[in-house]
């Protein structure tokens, strides 16, 4: 099915006109569908509804648009990239031939977004540059801070898909930095922005993001700060998700502030969101994070009861991965408290996994 | 890149700078295009 080419809607001109009536009408109340069941988040049909307006065309290049737009975006949001770039062009060609400037604008920042989930940066950051000319030349102040938010993403993305193998934040490669320090400077720029305009959502947004940007600058007194700015926005909201994302991420930048009881004390509310949200695979992470950092702590004995935690949840959900780490973790909890029997115990079950996942690190170290 | 369960002390806590907020996708709505066509008809025969 060609359900992408501009050519669509010249089906229709071809028909009678009561016909070509009919054919909009139904379009419309296709793509009104399509558009409702995004809005509850069933992507999937929303997706068949756009594809079915497509299909029997329309001659309004406005509704042709917004179409494109949204087919677009519910492929983003089914995570299938190569579609959502494909409908994101046709809306920017779309909106480049009829001259609306808007809605390229728009089409600008969707193409943007998916060409930088999909690694391909350099034409990410030309987009983001078409948005933010547009917004501006427009004096479209939300559009410019949405822009600018956007380049921010681009180059933390870019930032973190450089390949480092174990080093700490703040101390990776130059490319690297230089890529995070650009990506805290257009965070900055929108926060000046979105604090102009009052827009507290757009503002916790922005906070949640340059904290992780700060944190892998290794600047964790500035990561402090943001995620401390995310958290109180996200309790305005009444967004659990976001408050535990902020506890999560706070917990991280205390443990490298060297403050490990705040640093538990954080990861124990994320601990509690998990839980209330019922996130299984996050309330292993908090109860992993936990047991860590009680080791720093040394007290062992908890450290061991929050791996425990997280050995039962990684087998729950079948995560040999997280088992092995668990197990690991344990064996190196006893053997600090010279219980050598379990210690021995978790070290042999930490094999067994290594063997099994083909994990030759982990293999090696379990040897020793 | 491989995970290994055994962590080294540095990769304990994330090194891949905790989680990110969604991105924001820009809406275009058929039923915002309708409603602004409506009420400019209607402005039109005033």
């Amino acid at each position: 099915m060609d359900a992408g080419g501009p050519l669509v809607s010249m089906r229709a001109k071809e028909q009678p006109f009561h016909v070509r009536y009919r054919m909009e009408v139904s379009c419309l109340e296709l793509a009104l569908e399509g558009e409702r069941l995004c809005k509850v988040g069933d992507y999937r049909a929303g997706v068949s509804f756009f594809e079915a307006a497509i299909q029997v065309g329309t001659e309004d290049l406005q509704v042709l648009s917004a179409i494109y737009s949204q087919l677009g975006n519910a492929y983003f949001h089914l995570h299938d990239y190569a579609k959502a770039l494909e409908f994101h062009r046709h809306d920017l060609t779309l909106t480049r031939t009829i001259g609306d400037l808007l809605g390229e604008a728009k089409a600008s920042g969707n193409l943007g977004n998916t060409l930088k989930v999909l690694g391909r940066f350099d034409e990410a950051v030309v987009c983001c540059q078409r948005h933010l000319d547009i917004a501006r030349d427009i004096n479209d102040k939300v559009g410019q801070a949405r822009a600018l938010y956007n380049f921010g993403n681009v180059y933390h993305a870019k930032g973190k898909s450089i390949c480092w193998s174990g080093a700490e934040p703040g101390a990776f490669p130059e490319e690297v930095m230089t890529a995070l320090r650009m990506a805290a400077e257009y965070y900055e720029a929108n926060l000046s922005i979105v604090k102009e305009l009052g827009d507290r959502a757009a503002q916790g947004r922005t906070f949640g993001n340059l904290g992780n940007t700060y944190y892998l600058l290794g600047d964790f007194g500035k990561a402090v700060a943001s995620h401390e700015q995310r958290l109180l926005i996200a309790k305005e909201f009444g967004d659990r998700s976001a408050e535990r994302r902020a506890y999560c991420n706070l917990g991280n930048a205390f443990i490298f502030l060297g403050e490990f009881e705040v640093a538990a004390e954080h990861y124990k509310r994320t601990l509690q969101l998990a839980r209330q949200l019922k996130d299984r695979a996050v309330e292993a992470q908090a109860c992993y994070s936990l047991g860590n950092t009680y080791t720093l702590l040394q007290d062992y004995e908890r450290s061991i009861d929050y791996h425990l935690k997280h050995l039962i949840i990684a087998q729950d959900l079948n995560d040999r991965i997280g088992e092995g780490r668990a197990c690991w973790s344990l064996g190196n909890a006893y053997t600090a408290l010279g219980n050598h029997d379990q210690a021995m115990h978790f070290a042999e079950k930490h094999l067994e996994i290594c063997r099994e996942t083909g994990d030759r690190s982990g293999e090696l170290t379990a040897r020793m | 890149e491989a995970k290994s369960s055994a962590v080294g002390s540095s990769q304990i806590f994330p090194s891949d700078g905790g989680e990110m907020e969604p991105e924001t996708m820009e809406i275009k709505s058929v039923s915002e295009f309708l409603t602004k066509m409506h009420m400019g008809s209607v402005m039109s025969r005033q």
